[in-house]
């Protein structure tokens, strides 16, 4: 009876599933955008790491002493000690395509610094250990510290995932305003034009559920072709965008494309819940009025 | 078997359509509710079948309080009260047979009970040739017969006859009086609702008679007197 009633007013069935395809869209991009931002940001959280660059004149105990200062601190995870050595075998890893770069540091003629490379627990915890190391008793043995760069991308990056929930929600939220009232109408006119049979079946003692299955079930059929059409339309995307959007975020830390992957899934899920959630609210609010009074 | 207790309904301070209606009706009696129109019938019977609440007052029906029923007994309480209507109130895409079994099938009634149930009713009203046409194809007083016959399938022990012969010309109405009859004496209590002054006066029964909401008069074997 709601598949009749779905193909019999077939053009506002299909003006209310676009309605919900767009607000489902919608807010697919937006939880996208959201995920990925908030996985790089992480990402690039676990990269960042306060360097500590010591002075050439600092003894080995100094700096053995300043290492397990720094240590034990409860915000440090980790502390890496890179030798002169260490420092010089990186360089030359790192310009190893460029001869003359790489050969312009030498064993005999080093001037990389000595330095203690310093992991927090959180990413916002590094500013706290920078200020400690700017203390009297230790900023003697230290030429420079490190962390500006990393913390003010990460910082942006913050800023650039608030924004984007806060938009995103803003507009979605506008969507699903609109596709309940689309939603809403819809299975009313379908109310309406059976008007006369809802009274008969309340004179001859129909319960409100058995009055109110069929209309539930067209609000689900809205809701379930809404989120086919939606899914294949971002399973399509994704095939498209996967390898620029992987190309693009090269080296940020993790597998971009398995990451889209999983939560292509992810958010297909958001999809059928929002949508049947729709469709199921708006045909119990629709057949609100026409029950037992 | 129904009690009317100082039942009122008020649209509005000078719009009272029932007015402390009093009386009783018993087991087995077939009752005529008389009354120009507006005299206060329809919206007493609406009161009756739950359509509306009245502003005051008790309906009492088999001793229970109607008004007191919660929203998910209502569809049992209508089950037991048949209703038949001026305007017969069928499924025009539905056949007789479908009519009736429409009734049964709502409230869950098993398939083989159906089948049973519905050809009996269809029997009872003299319509056991005509099960397989549409409701737009019968005449009216066929088709008030299949409202009876839906509004009996239920074996309700009270049916209420809202201007069934309203839109019936003299044979049909007389017809459809004589199956209200037939129905009273196999025990159903029947409360008929008419202007029908003809029907009224020949038909010899109690007749309570209504006038601006009021109940005016109420005589066992009465007349038409308004």
């Amino acid at each position: 009876m709601s598949v009749v009633s779905f193909w019999r007013n077939r053009w506002l069935s299909l003006a209310t599933t676009l309605i919900i395809i767009l607000t489902l869209i919608i807010i697919s991009i937006f939880s996208f955008m959201v995920l990925i931002v908030n996985k790089t940001a992480t990402s690039l959280r676990e990269k960042v790491d306060l360097v500590v660059y010591l002075k050439d004149s600092d003894s080995e105990e100094q700096i053995k002493a300043l290492r397990e200062i720094i240590e034990s601190r409860p915000e440090v995870e980790s502390i890496i000690y890179v030798s002169k050595t260490d420092a010089l075998l990186r360089w030359q890893a790192r310009y190893s395509s460029d001869e003359d770069l790489k050969n312009a540091v030498t064993e005999n003629d080093n001037p990389l610094p000595r330095s203690l490379e310093v992991k927090t627990v959180e990413a916002e915890q590094i500013s706290t250990v920078a200020e400690f190391l700017q203390n009297e008793d230790y900023s003697p043995l230290i030429s420079q510290l490190s962390y500006e760069k990393n913390k003010t991308l990460i910082d942006r990056l913050v800023s650039i995932t608030s924004f984007i929930k806060k938009a995103g929600s803003g507009l979605s939220i506008l969507f699903i305003i609109i596709s309940i009232f689309v939603v809403y109408n819809a299975v009313k006119i379908t109310i309406f034009a059976r008007s006369e049979e809802l009274e008969i079946m309340r004179l001859v003692g129909a319960t409100d559920s058995y009055v109110r299955l069929p209309f539930v079930f067209e609000g689900v059929i809205y809701g379930l072709l809404a989120a086919v059409v939606s899914s294949l339309i971002l399973i399509v995307s994704y095939n498209f965008l996967n390898l620029p959007l992987s190309n693009y975020l090269n080296n940020i830390g993790y597998n971009v494309s398995a990451f889209i992957r999983t939560s292509v899934f992810q958010v297909v899920g958001l999809q059928f819940l929002i949508s049947l959630l729709l469709g199921i609210f708006c045909s119990f609010w629709a057949t609100r009025e026409h029950l037992s009074k | 078997m129904i009690e009317f207790q100082h039942v009122t309904k008020k649209y509005s301070e000078s719009i009272i359509a029932v007015d402390d209606v009093n009386f009783k009706i018993a087991k087995g009696e077939f009752v005529a509710l008389v009354g120009p129109s507006g005299a206060g019938k329809s919206t007493l019977i609406k009161i009756l079948i739950r359509e509306e609440m009245p502003t005051s007052g008790r309906i009492l029906v088999a001793d229970r309080d109607i008004f007191q029923l919660r929203e998910r007994e209502l569809p049992y309480y209508r089950r037991k009260v048949g209703v038949i209507f001026q305007d017969f109130k069928l499924l025009s895409k539905k056949t007789v047979y479908e009519n009736v079994a429409f009734a049964l099938e709502v409230a869950g009634v098993f398939t083989s009970v159906i089948k049973k149930r519905v050809p009996e009713m269809l029997s009872l009203v003299g319509l056991e040739n005509r099960s397989n046409a549409f409701s737009e194809e019968l005449s009216g007083g066929e088709k008030q017969r299949v409202s009876i016959a839906r509004a009996l399938v239920h074996e309700p022990k009270l049916l209420i006859a809202d201007e069934p012969t309203g839109n019936l010309d003299p044979v049909n109405s007389w017809e459809i009086m004589e199956l209200l009859f037939k129905i009273n004496k196999q025990g159903t209590v029947v409360l008929l609702a008419t202007h029908n002054k003809e029907v009224v006066d020949a038909i010899n029964k109690r007749v309570i008679t209504m006038k601006d909401g009021k109940v005016v008069s109420d005589k066992e074997n009465g007349k038409y007197i308004i």
